[in-house]
């Protein structure tokens, strides 16, 4: 499996290597690659029913956190992986010939190839966090592909909302994969489907409804299925591959995966079936009315996606097999369809399915391969599609499930009609190009899916046997007998299969009053999810925006607004709560000098608050100062007054010499804006002087200083404590401090002299 | 190791001072900033090597016994930092070369740079909180003047605000520090950290963690806080503010991982929850300022501030798979945010512009860089197998042990928005077609030069991602070391507490 | 006198706040220098209060006087003053040059770079 997988992985990112070496000829020797993981597989498969019915390996990768490379291989991700590589080989070959003389191919196919790994990685993983990597990876190479033709804006917003609702969905399935390990107490799958206590686990029903919105955003489930159509704007051969028969079925295997857990929950019966029905019947009727082959196609899909859903979701062994086989048969007509209508459209240029007919003549072959697939999709004997319509009639639960079932079949023969019969038959219609037959590359695939889709159904015990059983099995999670039988004699199920038929006539016939009939479904779907998620996108940037211009408002007083008001909530709000208030009994006396000092700060604060006058303010700045400085003489801290006076007098020189270059004061704030400002510095004033005369009293640890009072003289050798602390006990201070003072100092120079892009120009 | 433990920070001053010695040769200058940053970065690792292997290292500067003398101390974290700015300063280092900006080159750039990196690596290292102090003016001081090197109008006008604020914050740590001393009567962490522990009252305490949290939350750039940021870091000439988005926020969520791991654990103060709370309001209002953006180092600027919430998220829950998530989104952070800013300005210097408006088809005419974009921008919206997924990862896990759901949905929830906002630029800058008239592009100057680092940053990315295992250990390891700080007081006191 | 200091540090930091919400360039300058004092002033005051003595040891003595301030604080503060100082000057530079080249000292017409 991992030989596989770095095959896959090597290959792909080493294909624009190849590209330079090969060229146009690349992609068809590029898938030998998934031709040879494919006969692996079935070598693998092969070996595999002899023990046991699994594989497993795993590699250490981090063990503290439980994590290990671990994969499994059993009939179900044997299923998977034949068609991912199966499928991928002629997919590959294809986009070969699709993009024949176009430089961007070797980065489609590059990218192609990057996807069929991760999905094989998803398929094969067995640890959660394994299987949600090659997830994600399996999103963002879909995004790339959907987003190809990147010059195209449509392409780029299906790219964008393929991956935005992939990828949210993504984080749900991570949410509920990391719940449901942790509840399991392993991150394996093989032991949590296995987990019989889990069940009774109280995040139990959360987890599995966090993995089901994962699952149904990927498979595109109601209402999350407007991405897929939409993603139709990917090349043919992507949309053939991921969008009908690979990654999409991604959240469908991850439902047949969890089968034996999830049953325990009612969400699977009361929701996954439910929303599976409900996915099914919507696709169908919107595929109705649809006129572009790919969109057409791509609304069956959704509704195809629903009936493997619905089916999980009911939880019995029929139903399982039933869902296998519909996954399988799906699988094989739908990418033949795609890559027939990417033929269609790569040869005559034309994608609207009424602007064709008669092409039967121009490619045979093509033809033929439409055909078969067309036949399997209504369901015709002796296919694969006839089959699963078959086991999907007899795995029914009540009249609603049934009749939505036959309803879908009927519109499922429509589009096989529209899709895979009418642009052949009929009168011959001129095109856009001429047209002619595609080269074996693009046809090889169609006519060996459609073919098998019909030797598969003619075989059907030797299909039972090795594909089917072991797929469902797997999904049961425990050894059932099943069989597989094309003709089980004219019972119910035939009936309904014959009136499914026979209702698909009618609906090609009756376009009108059928159309006119599903009208209101496909015009509630006008103000449907699609409509949702434009809007949520607009509100998203809108309110952004909106909320951005009133925090990121510009105003600088705003943002210091918000900062004091945060000091007060948090540390305010404590310091009410919390600190005792130390009362005034230890209070040194304050004597006359300490009195003149202080009354002359007040006047000094009040000056610089209230004068109009710039020269006043900075006197009364330097009137601060100096008081502050006398402050430190009188409580035994001279070189702290010192230095104090000194960058006072250096303080107001600089800036009275600046001010002579500004303008003088102007009153601008209004007075509600000052009483507000006046409000909040008397909050601050009051919480700093309280907080300043609690911190004075309200030593918890006497100080460390004793030492250097002690070490000043003895050790250090200086006299002057402060001194000493300054140049030897903290001499890293002082050393930070000397480099802030150059900095500035070398900061204010430059930008002085420095002017880049202003009246001066630059400097030396 | 003492010499190893003090090269981080005596290193870049050498570098600093050589430079401004040779203040008229620019090619000496940009020789020894590759050159000394190339160095330092190996010290360091072998400093992170030696602390992984012996454990906590400490220095007793002047030899004065701790806690009376200040004390330099590498933990894991710290050691882990030190290399981060190392490596931001050797990749800026190179980048500066590239661009070649002449006219700030011979205006004291190299050394402005060497300093900022003395000072954050001082930040890292210095055990003392007071030093601390010291260190961020420093780092500040230098900041300003690279921030405002060079008078264009943008650049003076995000500078009043940036310095403003900025300002105001080491008031506020000053204010916190003068309280602290007042109460606790040292300086010294490892010290504040044993008597902290041996006390009843702690309503003081609590006081003064809010006011470090305001401190340091201002230059971490936490809501409602963080406002300075968005305004001034677009500003700048490209490699100085890939550096800012590197480095500055990060010392100040380091800043708060030590204090609030170390001394106001939440035993002691019951603040967590509240950092919690300013997690998700982080993210969010970040995200959604980025959301509302149409420029590409705007839109950045923003995701530095969302990418912020989820760092502080891991120091809000407070278990040690909680904390090495913050520290692995640490390292992640600022490898993939320094990387962004240095490609939008590549960009910026070959279009002039960094309006997505006026900017398209890169993907045509720059293949390579649109490469080397998408492997940081998809790593910050944690798109596995990248860093930033597992970054992402670990902090829900820490999430869903203590079952946070409000936490894991937001931090889910951001990282969607920052997948679109990557996407955003992806698609406006890189796949849609070059608008008609197409900006005009500047060929006087080759960008092959700064391409080197952004190739190095996005190696070290996938390093990151496909070496989750090991790296997770180092984080691991040193939130193990941050969840038991005995072992930090021992080292630094050589007591037990 | 711890309650007059406390008072003067509380009337320092509301003050220069005041001043620092207003939109003049100016008076934000001299904003900043009061919270530098104020800040100042409170490490000086949370730090303990002694009268008279300061930490210096005498002539032929090893120790200073018994009871003496902490020096410690006065050494925080004088870093800190001159810290405060290289960032006021360079901050009052800095808002010359942002009147040069902007022509005017309202700091509400300084908002080009936020939205």
């Amino acid at each position: 499996m991992i030989g596989i997988l770095t095959l896959l992985l090597v290959g792909g990112f080493l294909t624009p290597l190849f590209y330079r070496r090969w060229g146009d000829r690349t992609a068809s020797r590029l898938a030998l690659l998934p031709a040879l993981s494919f006969l692996l597989l079935v070598g693998m498969g092969g070996s595999m029913s002899g023990q046991g019915g699994i594989h497993l390996i795993s590699l250490t990768w981090i063990p503290e956190l439980n994590f290990t490379l671990s994969f499994a291989l059993d009939g179900l991700s044997l299923l998977f992986a034949l068609l991912i590589t199966g499928i991928g080989a002629f997919v590959v070959w294809y986009s070969g010939a699709y993009f024949d003389g176009d430089p961007t191919g070797c980065r489609f196919v590059m990218v192609l190839m990057l996807f069929m790994a991760s999905m094989l990685g998803v398929v094969f993983a067995d640890h959660v966090i394994v299987l949600f990597i090659f997830w994600e990876l399996t999103s963002f190479t879909s995004f790339l592909l959907i987003g190809h033709n990147h010059r195209e804006e449509a392409a780029r917003k299906a790219a964008l909302q393929a991956l935005l609702v992939t990828g949210a969905g993504g984080l749900f399935l991570l949410a509920g994969l990391l719940i449901l390990a942790r509840a399991g107490g392993s991150y394996e799958l093989s032991s949590l489907i296995t987990n019989t206590s889990l069940p009774a686990h109280p995040l139990f029903n959360e987890a599995i409804a966090l993995i089901l919105v994962g699952a149904f955003t990927k498979s595109a489930q109601v209402p999350f299925h407007f991405w897929l159509p939409n993603a139709m704007q990917a090349p043919s051969p992507a949309s053939a591959y991921l969008h009908s028969s690979t990654m999409v079925k991604a959240g469908v295997y991850l439902l047949a995966r969890l089968h034996p857990l999830g049953v325990e929950s009612w969400l699977w019966s009361d929701v996954v079936a439910p929303i599976g029905a409900l996915t099914l019947f919507t696709g169908a009727v919107m595929a109705y009315g649809q006129v572009y082959l790919k969109r057409l196609l791509a609304y069956t899909t959704v509704s195809a996606l629903g009936g493997m859903t619905m089916l999980i979701g009911f939880g019995s062994p029929a139903a399982a097999k039933a869902a296998v086989v519909f996954l399988l048969a799906h699988a094989l007509y739908k990418a033949s369809l795609f890559l027939v209508a990417g033929i269609i459209d790569h040869e005559t240029g034309e994608k609207h399915i009424d602007r064709l007919g008669g092409l039967r003549t121009l490619m045979p072959w093509t033809a033929l391969g439409a055909g078969l697939a067309a036949v399997s999709m209504m369901g015709l004997p002796p296919t694969l599609g006839f089959l699963g319509k078959e086991l999907l009639y007899a795995a029914d639960r009540g009249l609603v499930y049934l009749s939505i079932s036959v309803l879908a079949g009927m519109f499922f023969v429509y589009v096989a009609y529209r899709t895979g019969v009418r642009p052949f038959v009929g009168l011959h219609r001129v095109t856009q190009k001429p047209g002619h037959e595609a080269p074996p590359a693009m046809w090889a695939g169609p006519m060996t899916l459609g073919g098998l889709s019909i030797l598969l159904a003619v075989f059907a015990s030797v299909t039972g046997k090795w594909i089917v059983a072991p797929a469902a099995q797997a999904v049961l999670g425990e050894p059932t007998a099943i069989k597989l039988v094309l003709w089980h004699g004219w019972n119910r199920e035939l009936m309904l299969s014959l009136l499914t038929l026979g209702l698909g006539v009618a609906a090609i016939l009756l376009v009108r009053p059928v159309s006119r009939l599903f009208s209101p479904v496909s015009r509630a779907a006008v103000i449907g999810p699609d409509a949702w998620y434009r809007a949520g996108l607009k509100g998203i940037q809108q309110g952004s925006v909106g909320l951005t211009r009133i925090l990121q408002s510009g105003y600088l007083r705003a943002y210091i607004d918000s900062i004091v008001l945060f000091i007060l909530l948090t540390a305010g709000w404590h310091f009410l709560g919390k600190v005792p208030f130390p009362g005034f009994a230890e209070l040194h006396a304050v004597d006359i000098n300490d009195l003149i000092l202080v009354s002359l700060l007040f006047v000094a604060i009040a000056g610089a608050l209230l004068s109009r006058s710039r020269m006043a303010a900075i006197a009364s700045l330097g009137v601060i100062g100096y008081g502050i400085a006398l402050i430190f003489v009188l409580y035994g801290a001279p070189d702290l007054a010192m230095t104090q006076m000194v960058i006072e007098t250096l303080t107001v020189i600089l800036l009275v010499l600046a001010f002579y270059h500004l303008p003088k004061f102007a009153l601008r704030s209004s007075r509600p804006a000052r009483i507000r400002d006046f409000a909040l510095a008397t909050a601050v004033a009051l919480f700093t002087g309280a907080m300043t005369y609690a911190a004075s009293f309200g030593e918890i640890a006497p100080p460390i200083s004793w030492f250097y009072s002690e070490n000043s003289w003895l050790n250090a050798y200086g006299k002057n404590v402060v001194n000493v602390i300054l140049v030897d006990f903290r001499a890293m201070d002082t050393l930070g401090e000397i480099t802030v003072l150059t900095v500035a100092a070398l900061g204010a120079m430059a930008l002085l002299k420095l002017r880049i892009g202003g009246q001066k120009g630059g400097g030396s | 190791m003492n010499g190893l433990l003090i090269a981080p920070v005596l290193l870049p001053l050498l570098l600093g001072i050589l430079s401004l010695l040779l203040w008229h040769h620019v090619r000496a200058q940009r020789v020894i900033a590759v050159a000394g940053t190339g160095l330092l970065t190996l010290l360091s690792l072998r400093l992170l090597i030696g602390i992984y292997r012996h454990g906590i290292q400490v220095v007793h500067l002047g030899n004065w016994e701790a806690p009376f003398g200040i004390s330099l101390a590498a933990d894991l974290l710290g050691a882990i930092m030190v290399v981060l700015a190392s490596i931001t300063g050797f990749a800026i280092a190179l980048y500066s070369v590239g661009a070649n900006e002449r006219q700030r080159e011979c205006f004291g750039y190299y050394p402005l740079v060497h300093i900022l990196i003395m000072g954050v690596n001082g930040a890292f290292l210095t055990g003392d909180i007071f030093n601390l102090y010291v260190w961020f003016e420093v780092m500040l001081m230098s900041s300003f003047v690279l921030l405002a090197l060079g008078g264009e109008k943008p650049q003076i006008e995000g500078g009043v605000k940036y310095m403003a604020l900025n300002f105001f914050s080491s008031v506020i740590f000053l204010t916190a520090v003068g309280l602290l001393y007042g109460v606790m009567g040292t300086l010294n962490l490892a010290d504040l950290a044993v008597k902290v522990r041996g006390t009843e009252s702690t309503g003081m305490l609590v006081v003064i963690g809010c006011l470090f949290l305001a401190s340091f939350g201002i230059k971490a750039a936490i809501f409602p806080l963080f406002f300075w940021l968005p305004a001034s870091y677009h500003t700048p000439p490209p490699a100085v503010s890939g550096l800012f988005a590197g480095l500055l926020t990060k010392v100040g969520v380091y800043a708060m991982i030590r204090l609030f791991t170390l001394i106001f654990t939440p035993d002691l103060v019951h603040l967590h929850g509240l950092i919690l709370g300013l997690a998700a309001l982080t993210m969010v209002t970040g995200v959604l300022g980025a959301a509302a953006q149409f420029e590409f180092r705007r839109i950045l600027s923003f995701h530095i501030v969302s990418q912020i919430g989820y760092m502080i998220l891991g120091l809000g829950l407070f278990t040690p798979l909680a904390l090495a998530g913050s520290i692995f989104y640490l390292m992640h952070h600022i490898i993939v945010k320094t990387n962004l800013f240095l490609i939008a300005g590549i960009v910026h210097y070959r279009f002039g512009t960094g309006e997505l408006k006026s900017l398209g088809g890169l993907y045509k005419t720059a293949p390579w860089l649109s490469l080397l974009f998408l492997i940081p921008a998809l790593s910050l919206a944690g798109i596995p197998p990248l860093s930033g997924f597992f970054a992402k990862l670990l902090l829900v896990m820490a999430a869903v042990d203590i079952h946070a759901w409000g936490m894991i949905a937001t931090a889910l929830g951001v990282s969607l928005l920052t997948l679109y906002s990557m996407t955003k630029i992806w698609n406006e800058a890189f796949w849609k077609d070059a608008p008609t008239p197409p900006p005009p592009a500047r060929t006087d100057q080759s960008t092959i030069l700064m391409m080197i680092p952004v190739i190095l940053l996005a190696t070290i990315t996938v390093v990151i991602g496909f070496g989750a295992g090991p790296v997770f250990r180092l984080a691991l390891a040193a939130a193990n070391q941050l969840m038991n700080p005995s072992d930090y007081i021992h080292a630094v006191l050589g007591v037990s507490p | 006198m711890e309650l007059l200091m406390a008072i003067v540090v509380g009337l320092l930091y509301g003050g220069g706040l005041f001043l620092m919400q207003r939109r003049n360039l100016v008076k934000f300058i001299i904003g900043l220098a009061m919270l530098s004092h104020g800040a100042n002033l409170l490490i000086f005051t949370a730090g303990g209060l002694t009268r008279g003595a300061p930490p210096l040891i005498g002539e032929g003595e090893t120790l200073p006087p018994a009871l003496h301030a902490d020096p410690l604080p006065q050494a925080l503060i004088l870093t800190a003053i001159v810290i405060s100082f290289a960032v006021l000057a360079f901050a009052l530079v800095l808002f010359l040059r942002a009147y040069q080249t902007t022509g005017t000292d309202d700091l509400d017409d300084l908002r080009s770079t936020d939205t």
